[in-house]
């Protein structure tokens, strides 16, 4: 468990990488993308695998959102790459495993289970995008409020 | 009287062109739409530019400024999607903050901008190497061992070195994507013949990560519950494709190996 939480920081900093982000914000980003895989797997033994993608990402899309306050930059910046370790990379490999050995029950099944965890991962952002500024004010940096009394 | 004219009239160009230019890179290097719009409506603010109106969309950008006594001026953009650089969008952000705390001139954005756009990227040995990494992270991260992890890391690095040299200058996405997943698959799949690694899935699913959509697809999702639906069809369109083509690889990767071996060995 706490192996592959530092391997979802580490996975999650390399594509930072790939993705141009500014190098102060690599660990950022791996300690959101460590969060989210941190909820996602306890939430996957209790809830099925679509609810559990739901709350890794409102989990990564809130701390996103509060990192992105906090250093006064896109958001983009730390959900792209936090939210790679929850997208159904897997789904997609067994569906076209199945289709490809003529298992064509399992393929189906796989698939519609890789489509709804996507449809969570997608109202996770949704809704946690439709919460309002106002509510990470906690996140922002001292300095900043002393000089907006 | 007519002098001052001339003078607005060539400020408000200036001040359209530079918004223009903050679009661009915002635009070409990753971010939503909406960031792009309100960007570019700071800037033309800021300076005074009241008319003024812009029209995004994933590839292009119209812009117009003129009415009332400002004069006209219009100009269209296409901007080419090609690849992310998030460090520039964070550094067009951080200038229109700046700008709005009146920390500039127009030239001197204009400058700004030239520097922002001649960042450097990361080297290629960085890019491949972070591939290589990211795939045996998540190797690992799906349960593969440590010699998964490794053989992740091979093909991770074998993949980014086909995206920059073979894929990227020459195929057109479709069949770009199709060969990464087709060989990241092979490649997995012979190696596992050989002996090396025990969970051939995890070490697939490892190193295809870094072909995965994933700019495309969140900035969809964006997009769309922002409003900008032909925006965010056109990227979700684009990452669909991607995901499909990365699929069909990785089946045309297993016929072609089982084919090679004779018989699927799983």
């Amino acid at each position: 468990m706490i192996l592959q939480i530092v391997a979802a920081m580490a996975g999650t900093v390399a594509f930072s990488l790939l993705f141009g982000v500014p190098r102060k914000y690599y660990p950022w980003c791996g300690v959101i993308g460590g969060a989210g895989w941190a909820v996602y797997v306890p939430a996957s033994h209790h809830w099925s695998a679509y609810a559990a993608s739901f709350a890794a990402t409102v989990v990564v899309i809130f701390l996103s959102r509060a990192a992105a306050v906090r250093n006064r930059c896109p958001s983009t910046i730390f959900l792209i790459s936090g939210i790679f370790p929850i997208v159904p990379g897997a789904g997609i490999y067994w569906t076209v495993y199945y289709l490809v050995t003529e298992q064509l029950r399992q393929a189906v099944y796989t698939g519609y289970e890789a489509v709804k965890a996507a449809v969570a991962i997608v109202l996770g952002i949704v809704f946690v995008f439709e919460l309002p500024q106002g509510i990470f004010r906690w996140a922002v940096k001292r300095k900043k409020a002393v000089k907006e009394p | 009287m007519e002098e001052e004219g001339k003078v607005e009239e060539k400020k408000e160009k200036e001040v359209m062109e530079v918004s223009l230019q903050a679009g661009h890179l915002l635009l070409e290097n990753g971010a939503e739409i909406s960031r792009v719009e309100e960007t570019m409506e700071r800037i033309r603010t800021h300076y005074g530019v009241c008319s003024g109106s812009a029209f995004v969309l994933s590839n292009g950008i119209f812009t117009t400024v003129g009415g009332g006594n400002e004069s006209f001026f219009a100009k269209v953009e296409h901007i080419p999607v090609s690849g992310t650089h998030l460090d520039r969008v964070a550094a067009v952000n951080q200038l229109s903050r700046e700008i709005e705390e009146g920390k500039y001139t127009v030239q001197e954005v204009a400058r700004r901008l030239e520097e922002i756009k001649d960042m450097p990227g990361k080297t290629k040995l960085m890019q491949v190497l972070a591939s290589g990494c990211g795939s045996a992270a998540f190797c690992c991260l799906f349960g593969g061992t440590a010699a998964d992890s490794a053989v992740a890391f091979g093909a991770g690095v074998a993949l980014y070195l086909y995206v920059l040299f073979v894929s990227g200058p020459h195929f057109s996405k479709i069949v770009a994507n199709i060969g990464g997943g087709a060989l990241v698959t092979i490649l997995c799949s012979t190696m596992y013949g050989w002996g090396a690694g025990q969970h051939l899935n995890d070490m697939v699913i490892g190193s295809i990560m870094p072909l995965i959509p994933g700019v495309a697809f969140t900035n969809a999702i964006r997009d769309i519950a922002n409003g900008d639906y032909i925006s965010g069809f056109v990227r979700m369109l684009d990452a669909l494709l991607i995901f499909f083509s990365i699929a069909i690889g990785m089946g045309v990767g297993f016929s072609v190996h089982g084919w090679l071996a004779g018989g699927i060995p799983l």
